[in-house]
């Protein structure tokens, strides 16, 4: 993946982590992943289209969901959840968008041209996902509630 | 068209024939006299160039012969699609085969027609833009010679044959390979697997063997050369352990060179041969790196690696350098190939897997007395130094990449990987090698380190010097 597109992806997952559930954040080792890998149980997808062509994913499991979520409300003075609802869904899918959001802004700025598909979100166990031809940047992110992976995976259109 | 796109009517008009020999013999055996002489037209092909050579595909795969304008983009299709485009109501996607096989494509101007053909394969159709069209030649099968692998535009699983006609050189193209759908193209990659499978196999064999060689040897000679031998392999996995460092196969001569000075070197010392730590494995490997690693290349090499540039090359350069560390070497390379080929499309794909030392390649940023004057045309002065020219920079793509990975980088030109291979599992060099093979064609350079060598292969013949170890694509 492209060096510059790394640290927009890492910077704004810190930043609006750390600004929606006000929470201490550390930032493991990047790696890189070229084979199928497992999800975790909850995966917010967001596709991206423009210079290049991929797909954004945040990993993480259900009870890290749950209590991501139920911060994220917390914090706008609502009801935390107890499972893995329609408005837990509708939260983590807002995550996923601020961040990438942010990141794809960023890149805009430095002069790279991305456009973002609506988020989508998967639950389930012992799920997989698998990009054939593309090697995806692993952002590990520890928090109290657990570890959220950011799972980037971006070509440039040839 | 429709005379030839009706077999029906072929196959009734050659049925007739074995009836007229049973009555008249002596009418048949003239008639046939005549027929060896002329010589029956049974394949007919439409012809057209790309890049100024003559391809046929075959007329019964050819629906039609079209004029397309104002094709559909595509998003997110692979480069050589055009787009898809309306034949009378009917939509179907258009390939550009001068894309598809890496020719130059004469740019048209904006808004005018292009040349191609719709081909119809099963239920499939698809149209193919190429540079343009010729006519229908009919040709005797019988003529049609098997491919060459010298016609190295086009890969050659690509060809079903070769035929001449009035002094032309047509390449047949075997369209339902090409546009092969699902079944065939996992076939393929069976096939593929396949190849790659035994030569794996067949090197770890071959480490078998040689293992089995140098066993019973070692039972049957002096103790002095069992110990050698052994201390070598120790070495090997020391090398391997320390530092991921595994030049069985790509580095051999260096490996049993160094291993002698080594044993003399530590004996002198004192020491044990064997490799205790990282820093042993280190020192062991002092001798091993290229010249100017971690450097600008110096001017001494810069020539020796513009004596390796073949003459020719296309508009387009893509050269692949990958491993390529803080970036010092692609920089050099970008400065070496603008020298060379002036007005050239330059485009350098640059990976590592080093995620600290290809983050800082970017915007790399040196003190003047780094780098040798030959590069100074092309410098800037940056707040804490200088760094390269935004002609040069918009050249190179760096990107934090693995090489054992799936690449995206289109077919290249030129590869640079100098002291890379060896640093791979032995597994995984036999893959990237592939992988070099993959994304090259004929006449393409691979650039590898001083001590390294590429195995044993059909696809590579060396061209190189002392100084700059080099390979041409065969």
């Amino acid at each position: 993946m492209r060096v510059e597109y790394i640290n927009p992806f890492v910077e704004s997952a810190y930043n609006v982590l750390q600004e929606v559930l006000s929470v201490e954040i550390t930032r493991g080792e990047l790696y890189l992943k070229s084979t199928s890998m497992p999800v975790l149980g909850v995966a917010a997808i967001i596709g991206l289209a423009g210079d290049v062509e991929g797909r954004v994913l945040f990993d993480m499991s259900k009870d890290t969901a749950i209590k991501i979520a139920s911060g994220m409300l917390e914090s706008m003075e609502m009801e935390p959840i107890e499972e893995l609802n329609d408005m837990g869904k509708a939260t983590i899918t807002e995550l996923a968008n601020m961040i990438t959001g942010q990141a794809v802004t960023k890149l805009h700025n430095l002069g790279f041209k991305f456009d973002l598909t609506p988020p989508a979100i998967f639950t389930g166990d012992n799920m997989e996902i698998a990009d054939t031809g593309v090697e995806a940047l692993i952002v590990p992110m520890e928090l109290p509630f657990g570890k959220i992976e950011i799972n980037v995976a971006i070509r440039e259109r040839n | 068209m429709s005379t030839t796109s009706d077999p029906a009517a072929l196959s009734q008009e050659t049925e007739q024939r074995p009836g007229a020999k049973t009555r008249v013999g002596g009418l048949n055996q003239h008639q046939m006299q005549e027929e060896d002489d002329i010589e029956t037209v049974d394949y007919k092909m439409v012809t057209f160039s790309l890049a100024g050579k003559d391809y046929g595909i075959d007329i019964l795969k050819i629906k039609e012969i079209a004029k397309f304008s104002s094709f559909t983009y595509v998003p997110n299709a692979p480069p050589f699609v055009s787009g898809v485009y309306n034949l009378r109501g009917d939509i179907i996607s258009i390939i550009d085969l001068r894309v598809m096989f890496n020719l130059p494509a004469e740019r048209k101007p904006e808004g005018s027609a292009e040349d191609g053909l719709i081909l119809r394969l099963d239920e499939l159709m698809i149209g193919v833009v190429v540079d343009s069209i010729d006519k229908v030649v009919g040709i005797v099968s019988s003529r049609i010679q098997p491919p060459h692998p010298i016609f190295g535009d086009v890969n050659i699983q690509y060809i079903s044959g070769v035929v001449e006609k009035d002094g032309r050189l047509y390449i047949i193209l075997d369209v339902d390979r090409i546009f092969a759908k699902g079944k065939s193209t996992t076939e393929e990659a069976e096939s593929l697997s396949a190849v790659v499978a035994p030569e794996t196999s067949a090197a770890s064999d071959n480490i078998d063997e040689l293992k089995q060689q140098t066993i019973p040897g070692l039972d049957g000679q002096s103790s002095g050369k069992n110990e050698e031998e052994l201390d070598l392999e120790f070495i090997r996995e020391g090398l391997g352990t320390f530092r991921g460092f595994y030049p069985d196969g790509i580095a051999d001569s260096w490996l049993h060179r160094r291993y002698s000075e080594w044993r003399a070197e530590r004996k002198k010392q004192g020491l044990d041969v064997q490799l205790t730590g990282e820093d042993d494995a280190d020192n062991f490997m002092r001798t091993f790196f290229s010249p100017y690693s971690n450097r600008f290349l110096g001017e001494d090499y810069v020539e020796a690696v513009k004596a390796v540039l073949p003459e020719e090359v296309s508009k387009n350069i893509s050269v692949w350098n990958p491993g390529c560390g803080k970036g010092y070497e692609t920089y050099s390379l970008a400065t070496v190939l603008r020298m060379r080929y002036p007005g050239h499309i330059l485009k350098i794909w640059a990976g590592d897997n080093d995620l600290l030392s290809i983050s800082t390649a970017p915007n790399l940023v040196f003190g003047a007395d780094a780098v040798p004057t030959l590069y100074e045309p092309y410098l800037v002065e940056a707040k804490n130094g200088y760094s390269f020219s935004s002609e040069i920079k918009d050249a190179i793509l760096f990107e934090y990449h693995d090489v054992t990975h799936t690449s995206t980088v289109p077919d290249i030109d030129i590869i640079v990987a100098r002291d890379l291979m060896s640093f791979l599992h032995p597994k995984q060099q036999a893959s990237v090698f592939n992988e070099f093979s993959q994304k090259t064609s004929t006449g393409a350079l691979l650039i590898v380190g001083q001590n390294e060598h590429v195995p044993e292969s059909q696809d590579w013949q060396h061209v190189g010097t002392s100084v700059v170890n080099a390979y041409r694509r065969l």
